[in-house]
């Protein structure tokens, strides 16, 4: 242990006598974490859907009495999914390609359906299997929804205008058709009539029977408005854009700026410093009974646990700090810090495995930077894919450290019960680092030829 | 002692003394580096290793290697890129170590080198050992004419 104490002494005073190194590789993964966050943010929000209209939709399309203008329902619709309008002989080819994500098609009679109040008219969606798939019928189900609230609106007037047809009487119009209704009202005053005129005793009471339901009757249409309202909208959802954090302090990009942080700067700094040993040619010299192979696998891990937590804890208080400032609700910046630290610990030690690994494979300092560089990036990416999208990415970014940090770090700062996430994302880091570490141990006899 | 100096090149060559000598639980690494910085002339203004000559550099190299108080010493090229006067200084060292009843193993190509220091000669030619004797013999021999 004390010759583990005494290189990583060492290595952390060669560390500190490189200042610029040491700024880029926590400005870089930071400027590169708010990029990547807005990429995956934009492009998982808003994808391009090739919009096929078959009816020619009018640019005024009344329903119920209602009139929709299309060209600005399609502008709202725009907001969530880049909608393009083309033929679908166009469209098909471009969701081959993969130029749009989906189709959605008007069929012909899509118009006169929805007008007609009768059955519900279709709209066809396609979309390319895998990718992004699964989000993008996400976002066509959130359009649909949003059309059928409108729509409803103007179906519920309709048949509101129905009842009161019933209630107060008068002309009114079914699938092109006129008819007269006498209405509750008249029908009331007419049993009324009856009743009082009558010299018929049974007459009158089934006058009277009558009456007393046509009140009934009009009683229970007069609250129909509002329970055709609440029937349509059983939960009624109330957005409050003021609420919660801003994007630039969600949970969500704090956790993507420490795990990418951590997973360059550990990669590389364990990568470069196990390498450097052999350019330095003192690994001979340190093998020759000074220091085991083991210790010196050890000794980068901890260097790059210990760089981890300073930095993570340096990223969170700077986070903790503007949450603070800006008076930002939700999660617990600073009781969870040092349940944060744990987690910093052991992804830095991972990722340190990593990079340990990576340097012994590459052998010369130089050349394991790029390789670590090379190898980290595709694997970070593969980790910022939203779940759910490409299966296989979600199953090898799972065998790299930076997903695994990414959840421990969400659900340690964020979560209101955060042990069960924890605990299995600290044994996944824990294992992995074990794993790593042991290759490159397996490895390190590479460094002595 | 390699023919490539191996010691850290980012730390002065008091740090990098120091170092070793705690590696290789020498008593008291503080005053046994202060022994070899001034027995082997070493520059004590803090500048790094990387930044001194390549004469310096394998002087450091060499008190790396004396630190630990070695009974043999292997020296591979030692003087390759040393003046006179840091030759002398190695030589010196070197001798010490003989004289208390350690040994002195150098690989060179300096056939003046050889006469002044060595008491027993090995010679190889490509990788096969050709000679193996004590200096007298070596010179009466007719390998010393490749070597000459």
């Amino acid at each position: 242990m004390r010759r583990i104490g005494l290189l990583l002494r060492k290595d952390l005073r060669v560390l500190g006598r490189s200042p610029v190194l040491l700024a880029a590789l926590i400005v870089y993964p930071l400027v590169f974490a708010a990029l990547v966050g807005a990429v995956v943010r934009y492009a998982g929000d808003r994808p391009t859907i090739a919009f096929v209209d078959l009816d020619r939709l009018p640019d005024k399309l009344t329903v119920g009495g209602q009139t929709f203008n299309v060209p600005q329902v399609l502008d709202q619709v725009n907001e969530n999914a880049e909608l393009v309008e083309m033929d679908q002989e166009e469209a098909d080819r471009k969701l081959e390609n993969g130029e749009v994500n989906a189709e959605i098609i008007v069929p012909r009679g899509f118009a006169s359906r929805l007008r007609g109040m009768v059955e519900s008219p279709e709209l066809i969606l396609k979309t390319a299997r895998g990718g992004v798939a699964t989000r993008v019928e996400q976002q066509t189900q959130a359009l649909v929804y949003e059309l059928n609230q409108r729509l409803q609106d103007a179906y519920i007037d309709a048949n509101l205008e129905y009842v009161r047809l019933i209630v107060q009487g008068g002309t009114g119009t079914f699938l092109g058709n006129e008819f007269d209704v006498v209405g509750l009202e008249r029908a009331g005053e007419l049993l009324t009539e009856i009743e009082q005129t009558t010299k018929d005793p049974a007459i009158a009471a089934r006058a009277r029977e009558l009456s007393n339901f046509v009140r009934q009757a009009q009683l229970a249409l007069g609250a129909s408005d509002e329970s055709l309202h609440a029937t349509a909208n059983p939960i009624q959802l109330e957005i409050d854009t003021e609420a919660g954090r801003s994007w630039l302090l969600s949970a969500q990009l704090q956790a993507y700026a420490l795990a990418l942080t951590l997973a360059f700067i550990c990669v590389l700094l364990a990568a470069a410093a196990i390498a450097s040993e052999r350019d330095e040619n003192v690994i001979g010299r340190l093998a020759r009974g000074l220091v085991r192979l083991t210790d010196l696998v050890v000794v980068k891990v901890a260097l790059a646990a210990l760089v981890a937590v300073v930095l993570g804890l340096v990223i969170a208080l700077v986070f903790g700090l503007l949450a603070t400032v800006f008076d930002v609700t939700g999660g617990e910046p600073w009781t969870r810090l040092p349940l944060l630290a744990l987690g910093l610990v052991v992804a830095g030690a991972a990722f340190g495995a990593f990079g340990v690994l990576v340097g012994v494979v590459a052998r010369e300092a130089r050349t394991a930077v790029l390789v670590a560089f090379l190898v980290a990036l595709p694997l970070v990416l593969l980790g910022l894919l939203p779940e759910g999208t490409v299966e296989a990415a979600r199953l090898i970014s799972k065998a790299f450290p930076f997903s695994h940090a990414v959840d421990f770090f969400q659900s340690s700062l964020y979560d209101v019960d955060p042990w069960p996430t924890i605990a299995r994302e600290a044994a996944w880091l824990a294992g992995l680092a074990v794993a790593f570490g042991a290759a490159a141990r397996l490895g390190m006899r590479r460094l002595l030829a | 002692m390699p023919q490539k100096p191996a010691h850290y090149q980012r730390l002065s060559p008091r740090e990098n003394l120091e170092l070793f000598a705690r590696l290789e639980r020498v008593p008291e690494p503080k005053d046994a580096a202060n022994r070899y910085m001034s027995l082997l002339d070493l520059p004590d203004d803090g500048r790094l290793t990387a930044e001194l000559s390549a004469g310096n550099q394998q002087r450091l190299n060499l008190a790396v290697a004396l630190l630990a108080g070695p009974d043999v010493l292997l020296l591979d090229e030692p003087t390759a890129s040393l003046d006179p006067r840091q030759r002398r200084i190695l030589w010196e060292v070197a001798a010490a170590v003989r004289e208390r009843e350690g040994a002195v193993v150098f690989a060179t190509q300096n056939l003046e080198e050889l006469e002044r220091f060595a008491t027993r000669v090995a010679a190889l030619v490509d990788g096969e050992l050709v000679f193996d004797g004590s200096l007298e013999q070596f010179k009466a021999s007719p390998e010393a004419d490749v070597f000459a």
